[in-house]
């Protein structure tokens, strides 16, 4: 199956905790700067995890209609810079002629409500913890704005961003948690394959950092306790590691038809060259140990973009720093690549940024990517103490210089989705 | 050469029937699920009506206890449909049969349209929020008094995603789509495009909600779209949609594996296509162009021409706008005469599953060459003109039926399907 069309990735658009921009984000990425630190978003003191890697300063500037900016969110205001970044930079959009055979593929955010409006919700509707359904009956009409109601939707980012830059192709909006960024640019490959798009916009967005997200994530016990020391508190693969740090964000990429990117003479950074999907279909939360499921993502990844285990050249791994991640990930790892596993750079740039949920697979594509344009991998952020069972070649040092012809990102999620994409140099059939 | 996919199982709960056999009756018989609201007391409310599920009882419906414990009522629903789909179709007893299952699990997928708001869910944060009084410490210092800890895993979105694959042991490509309205027609063609890529050979789609919901009813109702009482479409006097629950499932397979398994085989799925209008989270236009262009790439893909179909099931959802455009696009590229139809009128809108209970009713009409009638067409409406759409059964002259699906965010989708002899 060696006659799939080729998808080349165009452009590319971030808002990240490290950077507002695809460039700001890679510098500091090399910077070795962490961009986690006590929580400014709202007052966490009482919360047990009170870190995070927010994105700060943020400016909304892509100047959209009143109407629509009123139907937008947090995350989905990430969505919309980050969307614009990457037309800007493939240096093609959608135009009245060519709006059809554009398409839209996103991983949208978890939780779309946002505090604010809830607190006022829990005001006026459930004074006494509990709703109250005759004065929502006797006010609701009146008080509620359509607007909220809009923003509410999980697809509403969908609709702001098509609506936006006029996009009336395809389009899809997935959630599979800390999976979505990578299904969706998968997903976006899938339509141009098939011929139902030319291009396709696809990533994903998500923000967590309010006291509904980091509410859920505390429960769970699954967020990283470190607060005194907030920018050593992601440690993926790291023996004293405790958990994950939420981060934040949007990332979206260009993809488009290889050749005919080429003829239009488009900067490419690296081919989209093959997804894989899978289900570890073992617990809620956990990943299986021996790293089944992911080992099934990563192989079909490989098999699509008909690349062999002695040929990948780095890995941007889930790496989220929680022991189950990491142990299983590091397994799933040698269970693929076999002797190769130790020679492969693999590295989690969780330790700068945190985890940003539904944008993670998006991000993390595109740093994946971006090696291959840059000849540079990043590295893994405080990992001091190694683990005995993660093994592998982590990046420990710093930034490597590398020629990178094939990279792969994986991102694995609550349910047990797991996605893995390949990326390779476009000159290497 | 083009792959061939088949439905060889089905389920379905909804507000008339526990089955999609008794779903099908009531639609046959003329019946509607729309009722007053019983989840909570209406008595002061202005919309009253909703389809809710003719019997909801969680321990017949899940016989994981433990499990029950952790999901929430629309996840049940899903659940629910899942099962009965996956063992219409008698999969299980063909893979209890292989020596060695590995290849089959990983090449059977899981395709969930979701919900995309879980408000019963947020309100379980209420209680902290009354205590706190926007005292963000003391948020922090009574949650894990009163919310229960695993709440994040109650709100997630692809619950029905996990649950499915881990009672079934199925492992392969998965996707959860909380897309609105057409999130169930997407499921399955996103299944069916993932098969014919060869990523998989097998798949359960499901497609399950629970949109009658204070807050819900409240938005739907605010935004103009709701009825006071009953889902009359492409009628003089409609006046909205009524909100539904329902779960509904499909498995989905090549026709090779079908054969090869001797498995029963409902329908073929011969092509989809789903196109954004680009107007924004609410709005649809009047000519209903991109429902057009889906309808034309449908025909288009599958190599056929409008009358080449035998009927249409319409997304029907008894709005203004909606039935309105609806009629005029369907009229635009395929005339008056192929038989039009709809289901909400009896089972109401369920939103994200309403696109996997469509196509799994369509495939009943097809199977006994009926083209239901609208019971609650009383008179086609000025601006619905120009349609075969009508309050009795008429007969189905071709085996092929377009199903169509429309949802927030601009989208709109069809789907192709056609009996098998």
């Amino acid at each position: 199956m060696n006659n799939k069309i080729r998808v080349a990735i165009t452009g590319i658009g971030m808002v990240t905790p490290l950077g507002h921009s695809t460039e700001a984000t890679w510098q500091k990425l090399m910077e070795k700067k962490s961009a986690i630190d006590t929580i400014q978003l709202f007052d966490a003191s009482h919360f047990t995890a009170q870190i995070a890697a927010e994105v700060r300063d943020f400016n909304f500037n892509i100047g959209i209609d009143k109407k629509l900016q009123r139907s937008t969110i947090r995350s989905t205001r990430f969505a919309l810079n980050a969307c614009e970044e990457a037309l800007q930079d493939a240096g093609i959009r959608p135009t009245e002629t060519t709006a059809e055979r554009w398409g839209f593929s996103s991983g949208s955010a978890m939780i779309t409500a946002e505090y604010e409006f809830w607190n006022e919700f829990q005001k006026k509707y459930a004074a006494d913890g509990n709703l109250d359904v005759k004065k929502l009956a006797a006010t609701g009409m009146s008080s509620i704005s359509p607007y909220d109601y809009a923003a509410m939707q999980n697809n509403s980012g969908l609709g702001l961003m098509t609506k936006q830059f006029n996009i009336r192709g395809y389009t899809i909006s997935v959630h599979t948690a800390c999976a979505s960024g990578g299904q969706a640019l998968g997903i976006g490959m899938q339509a141009i394959r098939r011929g139902d798009a030319d291009y396709m916009l696809a990533g994903g967005y998500d923000s967590m950092i309010n006291p509904m997200g980091m509410a859920g994530f505390c429960l769970l016990g699954a967020l990283s306790t470190y607060n005194d020391t907030p920018q050593t508190a992601s440690r993926p693969f790291d023996l004293t590691r405790k958990g994950f740090v939420l981060g934040e964000g949007a990332c979206f990429m260009v993809l488009e038809n290889l050749e005919k990117a080429k003829a239009r003479g488009a900067k490419i950074y690296a081919e989209l060259a093959g997804e894989g999907n899978s289900l570890s279909s073992y617990r809620i939360t956990d990943s299986h140990p021996s790293g089944d499921g992911a080992i099934q993502s990563i192989e079909s990844a490989l098999c699509d973009a008909n690349v062999s285990i002695d040929q990948v050249d780095y890995i941007n791994a889930h790496g989220t720093s929680t022991k189950m991640n990491d142990f299983s990930e590091t397994n799933a790892v040698k269970a693929v690549f076999k002797e190769y596993a130790k020679q492969i750079p693999i590295s989690s740039t969780k330790g700068q940024m945190g985890h940003l949920i539904s944008a993670a697979g998006a991000v993390e594509g595109a740093i994946a990517a971006l090696t291959i344009a840059k000849g540079i991998i990043p590295m893994t952020r405080n990992l001091n103490v190694p683990d005995p069972e993660c093994d592998l070649d982590y990046v420990v040092e710093g930034p490597r210089e590398k020629s990178v012809n094939v990279a792969m990102s994986n991102s694995f999620g609550f349910g047990g989705t797991n996605s893995s994409v390949v990326f390779k140099h476009p000159e290497l059939v | 050469m083009k792959k061939r996919i088949v439905i060889t199982g089905m389920g379905a709960t909804t507000a008339t029937g526990i089955n999609l056999e008794q779903s099908w009756q009531a639609i046959k018989n003329g019946e509607s699920g729309i009722r007053p609201i019983t989840q909570w007391n209406v008595e002061d409310w202005e919309y009253k009506y909703a389809a809710e599920l003719k019997e909801y009882d969680p321990r017949t419906m899940i016989t994981d206890r433990k499990l029950l414990k952790l999901i929430s009522r629309q996840d049940v629903i899903g659940l629910a449909a899942a099962k009965q789909a996956i063992d219409h179709s008698g999969v299980l007893e063909f893979r209890n049969s292989l020596s060695d299952v590995t290849e089959f699990n990983d090449r059977t997928g899981v395709y969930i349209a979701s919900p995309g708001v879980k408000f019963n869910q947020q309100y379980d944060l209420m209680p902290v929020f009354a205590k706190a009084q926007g005292d963000l410490k003391k948020f922090g210092d009574v949650l894990f008094d009163l919310v229960h800890p695993m709440w994040l895993l109650r709100i997630l979105s692809n619950n029905v995603l996990a649950y499915v694959g881990i009672e079934n042991n199925f492992k392969g490509p998965n996707q959860n789509i909380p897309n609105h309205g057409i999130s169930g027609t997407q499921a399955i063609l996103e299944a069916f495009q993932a098969i014919e890529a060869n990523q998989m050979d097998r798949a359960i789609i499901v497609g399950y909600e629970s949109a009658v919901e204070p807050q819900a009813q409240t938005y739907y109702a605010s935004i103009g779209t709701l009825s006071k009482e009953s889902l009359r479409p492409f009628n003089d006097h409609r006046d909205g949609t009524i909100l539904a629950e329902a779960g509904a499932a499909i498995f989905i397979e090549t026709l090779e594996s079908a054969k090869a398994r001797g498995a029963n085989i409902y329908a073929e799925i011969l092509a989809g296509a789903i196109v954004n209008e680009a107007m924004g989270v609410f709005p649809i236009s009047e000519n209903a162009e991109g429902l057009q262009r889906a309808m034309q790439q449908t025909l288009t893909k599958a190599n056929f021409t409008a009358n080449d179909v035998g009927m249409i099931t319409a997304h029907a959802n008894g709005t203004q706008n909606s039935d309105a455009s609806e009629a005029y696009a369907i009229n635009k590229i395929f005339g008056n005469q192929i038989p039009v139809t709809g289901f909400k009128w009896s089972v109401g809108h369920s939103i994200a599953a309403a696109g996997v209970l469509e196509t799994a009713l369509t495939v009943k009409a097809l199977q006994e060459e009926i083209v239901p009638g609208i019971q609650s067409l009383t008179k086609l409406a000025s601006d619905c003109q120009g349609i075969n759409v009508r309050p009795e059964h008429q007969a189905l002259t071709k085996p092929t039926a377009l199903s169509i699906a429309r949802g927030f965010s601009s989208q709109h989708g069809c789907l192709l399907l056609q009996k098998i002899e």
